[in-house]
């Protein structure tokens, strides 16, 4: 095994990461749960957007590093390391969460909990770069939370691409914008990192 | 030589300026109020035609979106309150002499006014946008202080929990937390006299002291957490809490704070047609309009009797000599923006409304119906359906025919004889007396 890889680890608080993402899940199948979403699947709306919000806000957290000087001295280019860790905490959060929304996978199931995980890292790597990875939890949680009030008096096709995150799992749109939201932040958190210090 | 110095003057001292001013121009504070302008920027133009020119719709959505804004504003509060831990300066404040409460305070306060002042500019904001399309009724703001000090206050106890939490996931967790807490406790009756986001229910406002009541409790709690949390005599924080108490005391007991609107009662009324047109008196503004809209078919109805006395626009059922106007609200569907939209299916509804409920009638009766319907105010779909029976099977196609003969009949009429025989009509239908309804 490569002895940097637990160091890399320890150093952006991987392992209380993984403990985060593992309560999350364990928060989304309790809420899943006693919502009674089985009369209804879009009583899973609250849980489809907030859970994926959650998983994001703890992946955000863990792009910060202490070392940021040191690391940019670095021989090795590290755009591979940056992408392969945000790609794999979203894999991750995309094969756990999906289990609190078993079922109804046209409307608010696992596709719409990928999707939205998907939408959410995207954001929160976008305002990483942007603000800092601190923060980065800020503007993932400002607008699922507008897309999330907003959406209940928005109608037209439009609404399905800006109110993704509350938008049933078999919306084109929807995950066409959430889809556009983790290419962009992916490729720019990769190629510039999170802004030092943030 | 000997020279001679001049003693320099005295300088002046520096003048220094209060901590709380830096505290309040720079860093995230400025941010914080920023970010809820834009939180209610984000929230409130996809619903515009739902409450622009509607004064109580307009203040309901800003009150509902506490529901959004409230975590957004402690898990604000939370981020400042962890700033001295991510600068790693907890033990250098240590140092300082100023008291552990005024350190707090001074940093909490400023983002917690930044944060109402973000509020108070969304309300004006949207207050101004509706503003130019309002048809009656006057601003609600009634319930803009108790906002107000809702959102300071859920400012204060984030500071608080961010201070007390070592974790970088505080603030998102306390907002996910806040959403969980207020997106449950809307359902459950026992608490939502004290809970500050409960959504305004149409037609009910509060009275004037729970505004005043909503800003102790609410505050009164804040303040009570944070006395405990960093004054040095600890047992202050009763003082905010019995007042918090006596506040939430107040809100719940006797027939609580929310009382109906007056004006949602009352009828404004144009009586020189027959029916009468009534609109409730928040939208009185929108007569002229409703008239013009009706006013092809209170045209041929003059001179008919056995007619509902009027048109009434009340949110229930209408009395017994009226009928139901077709409903202006919610907005967005006949009223945008302070105009009537679809004038041909409003006019429509308000003559179906016009033959009342009588339930299931026979086929003479419902020819009858349909005559009458095309006569006065045809459906703007009317063509459609007869498209649709024209190329149905052989009982729709017949039903067809029957229903354009009616019509004709009736369009054939002579004036007087018309008039008669729509009195005998609606004089049957406003008796359910099927047998009483004269054929065509």
């Amino acid at each position: 095994m490569n002895p940097g890889l637990p160091l890399y680890a320890r150093s952006r608080a991987l392992p209380q990461t993984l403990a985060a993402l593992a309560a999350t899940t364990g928060f989304a199948v309790w809420a899943a749960g006693a919502l009674d979403a089985y009369l209804d699947p879009g009583r899973r709306v609250p849980v489809v957007a907030l859970a994926p919000l959650l998983a994001a806000a703890v992946i955000g957290a863990s792009l910060r590093s202490d070392s940021d000087e040191l690391d940019r001295t670095a021989v090795r280019p590290w755009w591979p390391r940056r992408l392969a860790h945000l790609l794999a905490l979203t894999a991750l959060a995309s094969a756990v969460l999906p289990v609190a929304v078993a079922g109804h996978a046209e409307t608010f199931g696992a596709p719409a909990m990928i999707r939205n995980i998907l939408g959410c890292v995207g954001i929160v790597a976008l305002a990483a770069v942007v603000l800092g990875a601190r923060l980065s939890w800020l503007p993932a949680f400002g607008y699922v939370s507008a897309a999330y009030l907003a959406s209940s008096g928005a109608r037209g096709r439009a609404a399905t691409v800006w109110a993704w995150p509350v938008q049933p799992g078999a919306q084109p749109g929807a995950w066409a914008a959430a889809l556009a939201a983790f290419a962009l932040g992916t490729a720019l958190y990769a190629v510039r990192g999170a802004r030092p210090g943030g | 030589m000997t020279t001679t110095t001049v003693p320099a003057a005295p300088e002046a001292p520096a003048r220094t300026r209060h901590p709380l001013r830096a505290e309040a121009l720079r860093g995230f504070p400025p941010l914080a109020g920023a970010a809820v302008l834009l939180l209610f920027g984000a929230l409130l133009p996809p619903s515009a035609d739902t409450w622009q020119g509607d004064w109580a719709k307009t203040a309901a959505q800003l009150h509902t979106a506490l529901v959004i804004a409230l975590p957004f504003a402690a898990a604000a509060g939370c981020w400042q309150g962890g700033r001295e831990r991510r600068r790693r300066t907890e033990e250098l404040w240590d140092t300082a002499v100023r008291a552990p409460l005024t350190r707090l305070l001074v940093s909490a306060l400023p983002v917690a006014l930044w944060v109402a002042v973000g509020y108070l500019l969304a309300v004006g904001l949207t207050t101004l946008t509706s503003w130019p399309y309002v048809r009656g009724d006057h601003p609600y703001l009634s319930l803009v202080p108790g906002d107000t000090a809702a959102l300071m206050a859920a400012t204060l106890v984030g500071h608080v929990v961010g201070r007390a939490a070592r974790t970088p996931l505080a603030a998102p967790l306390l907002g996910v937390a806040g959403y969980a807490g207020l997106g449950t406790a809307v359902y459950q009756d026992a608490v939502s006299p004290l809970n500050p986001a409960v959504p305004a229910v149409d037609g009910f406002w509060p009275v004037w002291w729970q505004p005043l009541a909503m800003a102790a409790w609410t505050l009164g709690l804040a303040f009570a957490l944070t006395l405990a949390y960093a004054a040095r005599r600890r047992a202050t924080a009763l003082l905010p809490l019995a007042a918090a108490l006596a506040a939430a005391l107040l809100l719940s007991t006797g027939s609580g704070p929310w009382r109906p609107d007056p004006l949602a009662h009352r009828q404004v009324c144009d009586t020189s047609t027959t029916p009468a047109v009534c609109v409730n008196a928040r939208y009185s503004g929108m007569l002229p309009q409703v008239r013009a809209a009706l006013s092809g078919v209170t045209g041929k109805l003059h001179g008919v009797r056995s007619l509902p006395a009027r048109w009434s626009d009340r949110g229930t059922e209408p009395r017994a000599d009226e009928a139901a106007l077709p409903m202006l609200t919610p907005f967005g569907w006949y009223a945008v923006r302070g105009r009537l939209m679809k004038p041909e299916q409003y006019a429509w509804e308000a003559v179906a409304s016009l033959r009342g409920d009588c339930g299931k009638e026979p086929e003479r009766v419902l020819l009858a119906d349909d005559a009458v319907q095309a006569y006065l105010a045809p459906s703007p779909l009317q063509r459609d359906f007869d498209a649709d029976d024209a190329k149905g099977d052989a009982a729709a196609r017949a039903r067809l025919r029957a229903s354009q003969a009616a019509r004709a009949k009736l369009a054939g009429m002579d004036e007087q004889r018309r008039r008669t025989w729509l009195s005998a009509y609606f004089a049957a239908r406003a008796a359910c007396d099927a047998e009483g309804v004269p054929s065509l």
